[in-house]
């Protein structure tokens, strides 16, 4: 799990464009939106994307997205329960 | 506004049909154009689309234009649409007037560019279509066909574009920059922005349903419209009819985000609000607003936060003609603008398609009831692009 | 009444120049990083700008180089139109698109791509950076033209609301990278004429 939380730290910098963000900047259990990372509807939906991407999970509807983004822990256990790849 | 501009023509092309009779038959009989996937080339057949029915052959072949000839669906589109409207305000090109063409569009040559885009890097055969790619040149391509245009602009603020056009077009003719003005805008849909906004999440997988509570998103449509404007003084000395006056316009920015329209709705406020100052008109005028309506749970509630902003608990009727056509994206200010004038001319609401249930937050329900509750003196039309570019028009009968 | 300059920049072949004075940008590999050094030479706090495309980073820049002296610096205001110029429209952009859904065993097209794939988002941005609640608008031009961004900037003072334009010509497509941006203000008591500096920046 601690391997899944840095790696998707280092891709959510990367995919978003965090270009002054380090992985130790993020803390695991931290909203990732609202106060924070600044992040917005359109970062949403490029981690919608990520996820489909990099492990096979298909959001339908993106208001599933604000649960499964609450925090980087949160979404690495969404990912390791439900990954297809 | 400093000059009288008035409106003496149209022309329009969407799933509705090609032509303003086909489009006000539609309408009226509440007949929708969205329809599944038939002409684009896409994966995505589960998407609703408002497409017009009629393939390149048959608009060329209705054009009259050989069928070797390069062009792209768009500038068909935007051919069929402004011939219309130039027969429409009698302006063969023969009057010695400076006809000014302003055409909104942001796809452009998208559709070519796409089928032929692995033929522009593996060989030589579709090179002509590398050049139709520009939006500007979308619009070259229509003047040309018609010849008769001085001045030819093309104007690029996404969904707002062809609003944008037709403010630019009262604003040259106000400074007397032209005679007359053909105005509006042409988009054909691509897989381009079908992916794009697919992406965006904002595609209901069933025909759209604006301003209501359990709304899913929108659907592309395509298409072109355009108004020909001219001043008063031009008008009478041809000897021609008015169809409505425009009488005020405004566009505003939104500052609040590159695609999301702000809670509280200030660019379309603003834009609303000096629109009507323009006009010199209170919000009690209006009998009817055209609204942007994209059928997203963003647009919606925004826009209606800031119509009840600017109209109060007592706003006129509202629809969004997107549940007809889809949203034709740069060509919709223009499509919506002529729809507008037609139910100025004719008297009627177009009713909002497929209504169920209130947006909890507003007091805002959209009009289902094609009668007016009192003749229609001014009708208001908006139009918001991404980008927060937010445009408000206003028409009013002579 | 003369429309008067008070302030402009152009950025071009990797210099910068704000009201004639050379702007020193720290060197760099690449136009991408040419923007970023440039960014960081300017020494502001907007992470938003790592995540714009190469044509808004363009003409937020431009617009930073031109307003980051002004008093008071972020007074939103409803008088300023911001109205911008090119040939390629979203040209660089649009490629990158392109080549994400081009394949059809992984098409997987990025939203954030795909809004940069307007133009016109380079006017938002600035008016979002900056509350800037005017008109904006994108004009996409077959040629540049002195005489058509006079007539459009000239337009835009017709409404009476407006006091203020940010115009510019911001060209990102291909090879060029290339801003010219000036604060056209009526209440500018002193100048360069409007006409005379799209003359001399070299405009046909």
């Amino acid at each position: 799990m601690e391997e899944l939380i840095l790696e998707l730290k280092q891709e959510i910098i990367a995919v978003l464009n965090l270009e002054e963000v380090a992985p130790t900047d993020i803390a695991d259990d931290a909203p990732l939106f609202g106060e924070g990372l600044g992040l917005d509807s359109i970062d949403a939906l490029e981690l919608i994307v990520l996820m489909e991407k990099n492990y096979g999970i298909k959001l339908k509807d993106p208001a599933q997205g604000r649960e499964i983004f609450k925090s980087i822990r949160v979404m690495a256990e969404y990912i390791y329960a439900n990954r297809t790849k | 506004m400093p000059k009288e501009i008035l409106v003496s023509g149209g022309g329009v092309i969407s799933a509705l049909g090609a032509g303003k009779e086909a489009t006000l038959t539609a309408l009226r009989e509440r007949r929708t154009g969205i329809a599944p996937v038939r002409y684009l080339q896409t994966a995505h057949t589960e998407l609703p689309v408002g497409e017009v029915k009629m393939s390149n052959a048959e608009m060329m072949r209705a054009l009259h234009i050989p069928e070797e000839e390069v062009s792209t669906r768009t500038s068909l589109m935007g051919m069929m649409a402004v011939r219309e409207a130039l027969e429409h305000a009698r302006i063969g090109g023969k009057e010695g007037l400076r006809v000014a063409l302003i055409s909104g569009v942001t796809v452009g040559g998208m559709d070519k560019s796409e089928r032929y885009y692995l033929d522009f890097l593996e060989n030589d055969t579709k090179n002509a279509y590398i050049a139709t790619h520009d939006c500007g040149a979308c619009t070259e391509m229509i003047a040309d066909y018609f010849g008769v245009f001085s001045a030819v602009e093309t104007i690029s603020t996404a969904c707002s574009s062809a609003a944008n056009a037709i403010m630019l077009g009262a604003m040259l003719l106000e400074r007397g920059l032209a005679d007359v003005a053909v105005a509006g805008g042409c988009e054909c849909l691509t897989k381009f922005h079908l992916n794009g906004f697919n992406t965006l999440m904002i595609l209901d997988r069933e025909p759209c349903k604006p301003f209501d509570a359990h709304r899913a998103g929108l659907n592309l449509g395509e298409g072109a419209a355009y108004l020909v404007l001219e001043r008063e003084d031009t008008l009478r000395r041809r000897g021609a009819e008015p169809l409505c006056r425009l009488s005020g316009y405004a566009n505003t920015c939104d500052a609040y985000h590159q695609t999301a329209s702000s809670p509280n709705g200030e660019g379309a406020y603003l834009a609303m609000a000096k629109a009507l100052e323009a006009a010199q008109l209170t919000p009690r005028d209006i009998g009817y607003i055209n609204a942007h309506g994209t059928g997203t749970v963003n647009n919606d509630l925004s826009e209606g936060v800031a119509i009840q902003r600017v109209f109060g608990e007592s706003a006129p009727p509202v629809s969004s003609t997107k549940s007809f056509t889809g949203h034709t994206t740069s060509a919709a200010g223009g499509v919506e603008a002529l729809i507008a004038v037609l139910a100025l001319q004719h008297g009627f609401i177009p009713v909002n398609l497929n209504f169920a249930l209130p947006m909890p937050e507003l007091a805002l329900t959209p009009a289902t009831d094609e009668q007016p509750t009192a003749p229609l003196r001014h009708v208001l039309s908006n139009s918001f692009g991404f980008g927060g570019n937010d445009t408000s028009l206003i028409f009013s009968r002579v | 009444m003369p429309l008067l300059v008070r302030k402009y920049c152009h950025i071009a072949n990797r210099e910068v120049r704000v009201n004639g004075e050379a702007f020193p940008v720290a060197e760099s590999d690449g136009d991408g990083k040419f923007l970023t050094s440039l960014y960081r030479s300017l020494k502001i706090d907007y992470p938003k700008f790592f995540k714009m495309d190469s044509l808004s980073k363009l003409g937020f820049l431009a617009s930073e180089l031109i307003l980051r002296d002004e008093n008071p610096r972020f007074a939103p205001r409803e008088d300023l139109a911001v109205i911008c110029f090119n040939r390629s429209a979203s040209l660089a952009t649009d490629a990158l698109h392109q080549a994400a859904i081009q394949r059809e065993d992984s098409c997987y097209a990025s939203p954030s791509v795909f809004v940069y794939t307007l133009p016109s988002i380079v006017t938002g941005e600035i008016a979002i950076r900056n509350k800037f609640f005017g008109e904006t608008s994108f004009y996409v031009c077959e040629e540049r033209s002195a005489q058509q961004i006079f007539r459009t900037v000239r337009h835009a003072f017709h409404d009476k609301a407006t006091r203020a334009v940010l115009a510019a010509w911001v060209e990102c497509g291909g090879e060029t990278l290339e801003a010219l941006m000036a604060l056209v203000d009526t209440e500018c008591q002193a100048g360069i004429p409007l006409e005379e500096f799209l003359r001399g920046a070299n405009i046909a």
